[in-house]
């Protein structure tokens, strides 16, 4: 209080010496506003102080620092990805192969569950009374029970697929064992992920000169199709690479053999483990349900004008959806989305159940191997803070982008 | 001939709906084959050995009254405050019956008979009581008592629970320990949750700070990592005082449960206060009410009410995520579902039949929420 009256305003204070009694002096000081304010943060402050300091001193009788995350891990990982690890790494290793466990099972899990969201939202509004009720009956039933039942239910429904000796083959095309689902797919030469980079370079660089000659076309002449020249660039810088970099594309399809010993060994192939395909059946199916409630949402709140105003004008269904609706109802889609994104990205530590050794399943096995529960804390939220701020960031970006009026 | 049309309208009417109704019907014909033949092919003795450690986990026999004595008091509450503030029309009570029966009758013993028809019948008596006195001159009075009964019904059930030398909390289990943690979940969130979007969109910039750092982080990680926290650390951090350092993990399953429900449950109230227009608190300050005043009594009641349906969804949210407690090894409904297959000899192997009976009974309690919430809703008008 003492500091108070030294730092308040010269007009009150005239006033607050010029009060005799003290008990004057107090009426006026709880009758003055900004002294209210200042007051009730003041004693709020020191109780967040005193209770900072009580954390921190049961906070040093733990184990902390990162150190332990330098020596071996001692355990392996069924899957990893991108990064090789096995368990003479260090444990800061494992818990890397765990993030990019999650980073994978989130970022699939969120583009699947963005197509069926919409395909489903569609479906949600669709005339027809039979698409319409079956995209109610997912919704209702999948909303309502609980992620981990359902990603149970999905390992156990994987689990029970015919032994890999009879593994149901779809006519030579795929693998469908208790072993995992292997799908067929298109392989390369030791330079084939080189080569997916510059696709994906080329394509950024046609979409960039797509949105240049628009501006163009608009701004001066009217000769050509911005859509096919950027197109043609991409296609381009895609044959000459491919030639450049001497690429062999093969259709890799799964088979099952069996070896010497008379044991099965299946070869070749894209491989989803039962884990990861439970995991993401789980979180596409349950995210999902909450993506179509939010596209059926925002498309209800347009407008019924604007649907037939595009009937009026003759545009079929396709063109009524993808032009006149879908581009205004994203609008009201992003923010909601984000956070559905965020949902499945959180979400995906339920994996711990079933075993998919995502980045909390890592961080729990080394805090059952070396303690150090609470720093490990302070690292899973660190990560997940970092995540849910990319997603944030880049679903911003897109917001931007479509909010921006003419887009 | 309307019918014809109304097929030819709904189903083929374009190349596109010819389409999609030919894979719908492919995709309901398969789903429904592999639903039903599952259905009459399993063995369902599984309920009906298992229906007792489904509901009640490890409770002792001798014990159980108490759970039915909750039940009974939590039926007559919910069936007569269902008949004095809602509309009741014939297909929509059907619905809520027949959904409060199914698991009712699944878990009914031979011994237990006669309590579940005592149990009805009341529940009926209210109905109509209820459905009578919402004209009468008691209107006001019966609302009144309705509402402060919601209140204690937490308490009393605890105190049900606890009294006479009542069970270990650690034997509590099954789909009982499910609601019991929703309920607190909920009960002790919802407080909490005021106050922090209270504080959140307040003025004072150390408490505004304060509340959105606690809301951010408690939302930043998954609930699985917070109830790790509980299991490794927090006993760690709670006073050597009454016990509190070696408190058992349901309870340390309550405190995580409430304090992530309640930033959940601020972020919707936030949402709330912000669709508040400002002249409310405008007028409010003309009219020399003071601050505090004007936010308990003019702009939180509104507020509240445009929230309720938000705040019943978040409520099933918290309710579904219960069943992640099986990382602090508290036997609930999941957990029983998954050990009966593991342990019971007669039912090896069985486990999917074990968690759909699970899922059924969290979507059935899920509906009649969310029903409700669409209901409350409605009659809301928002």
């Amino acid at each position: 209080m003492t500091l108070y009256v030294v730092t308040m305003p010269s007009s009150l204070f005239t006033q607050f010496k010029s009060e005799d009694s003290i008990k004057k002096k107090l009426s006026l000081l709880i009758r003055n506003r900004n002294f209210r304010r200042f007051f009730i943060q003041f004693v709020f402050g020191i109780f967040l102080l005193l209770l900072f300091f009580y954390v921190v001193d049961k906070a040093l009788n733990l184990e902390l620092g990162f150190g332990h995350l330098s020596s071996r891990a001692g355990f392996g990982l069924s899957h990893t990805f991108i990064i090789d690890y096995n368990s003479n790494d260090s444990r800061w290793m494992g818990y890397f192969a765990g993030v990019i466990n999650t980073i994978r099972v989130s970022l699939v899990g969120i583009v699947l569950a963005t197509i069926l969201g919409i395909f489903m939202g569609l479906a949600r509004l669709s005339p027809n009374f039979l698409i319409n009720k079956i995209s109610t009956g997912y919704v209702e039933f999948i909303r309502n029970t609980p992620l981990l039942v359902q990603i149970i239910f999905w390992q156990l429904l994987l689990l029970q697929l015919p032994h890999i000796s009879k593994a149901l083959t779809f006519g030579g095309l795929s693998v469908w064992s208790n072993r995992g689902i292997y799908l067929p797919i298109i392989s390369s030469n030791e330079n084939g992920s080189l080569w997916s980079l510059i696709l994906l370079l080329g394509l950024i660089i046609s979409l960039i000169l797509r949105s240049r000659l628009f501006k163009y076309k608009e701004e001066h002449v009217d000769l050509f199709s911005p859509n096919l020249i950027s197109f043609f660039t991409f296609v381009v810088i895609a044959i000459i690479s491919f030639f450049a970099l001497s690429m062999k594309l093969s259709f890799n399809v799964p088979e099952v053999n069996i070896n010497q010993h008379g044991t099965y060994i299946q070869s070749g192939g894209f491989a989803l483990t039962p884990q990861f395909a439970a995991i993401l059946f789980a979180l596409v199916l349950y995210t999902g349900t909450f993506i179509t409630e939010i596209v059926r949402g925002s498309i209800q709140s347009l407008p019924i004008g604007q649907t037939e105003a595009a009937m009026a004008l003759g545009l079929n269904t396709y063109q009524r959806i993808t032009l006149i609706i879908l581009p205004q109802a994203l609008r009201s889609i992003i923010p909601p989305l984000t956070n559905q994104y965020l949902n499945l990205t959180k979400n995906s530590s339920l994996s711990v159940a079933i075993a998919y050794p995502d980045l909390f399943m890592v961080s729990r096995t080394i805090m059952n191997n070396a303690g150090h529960a609470l720093p490990m804390f302070v690292l899973i939220l660190i990560t997940y803070l970092t995540l849910s701020l990319i997603i944030s960031l880049i679903m911003n970006i897109i917001n931007r982008r479509v909010t921006r009026i003419g887009a | 001939m309307i019918l014809l049309n109304w097929i030819r309208e709904n189903f083929f009417g374009t190349k596109l709906d010819v389409a999609m109704t030919i894979t719908g019907v492919l995709f309901i014909y398969f789903v429904l084959s592999t639903v039903i033949s599952f259905i009459l092919n399993s063995d369902w003795t599984l309920i009906m050995v298992n229906r007792q450690l489904m509901l009640t986990g490890l409770m002792p026999q001798e014990e159980i009254w108490r759970i039915w004595t909750i039940f009974s008091l939590t039926s007559i509450l919910m069936t007569i405050s269902i008949s004095f503030w809602f509309k009741i029309n014939i297909k929509g009570s059907i619905f809520y019956i027949l959904l409060l029966l199914i698991p009712f009758l699944i878990f009914t013993t031979k011994n237990t008979v006669l309590y579940v028809l005592l149990i009805m019948f009341i529940s009926i008596v209210f109905f109509y009581l209820g459905h009578r006195s919402k004209n009468s001159k008691l209107k006001n009075i019966v609302s009144k008592i309705i509402m402060i009964s919601w209140i204690i019904l937490l308490p009393i059930c605890f105190l049900i629970l606890n009294i006479l030398d009542g069970p270990k909390m650690t034997l509590w289990g099954g789909f009982m320990i499910n609601l019991i943690l929703a309920a607190i979940a909920i009960f002790a969130g919802f407080p909490l949750g005021i106050l922090l979007a209270l504080g959140r969109a307040s003025s004072y910039k150390l408490i505004k700070l304060v509340s959105t750092v606690y809301i951010e982080v408690i939302r930043g990680a998954p609930l699985v990592a917070w109830l790790l926290l509980a299991w490794f650390v927090l006993p760690k951090f709670l006073p050597n005082l009454f016990g509190l350092s070696d408190i058992n993990i349901v309870v340390r399953a309550m405190i995580v449960l409430s304090l992530f429900a309640s930033a959940y449950i601020a972020e919707v109230i936030r949402g709330g206060l912000q669709s508040i227009p400002k002249g409310q608190e405008e007028a409010s300050f003309a009219l020399g009410i003071n601050s505090i005043s004007t936010t308990i009594f003019i702009v939180l009641p509104q507020a509240i009410r445009i929230v309720i349906p938000t705040v019943v969804s978040t409520f099933i949210a918290i309710f579904k995520d219960t069943s992640l407690v099986f990382i602090l090894a508290i036997t609930d409904l999941l957990r029983i579902g998954r050990l009966i297959p593991e342990q019971q000899q007669a039912f090896f192997g069985k486990s999917i039949e074990s968690l759909a009976v699970v899922a059924l009974l969290f979507w059935v309690v899920s509906l009649v929420l969310s029903q409700i919430s669409r209901t409350i809703e409605k009659k809301l008008n928002i």
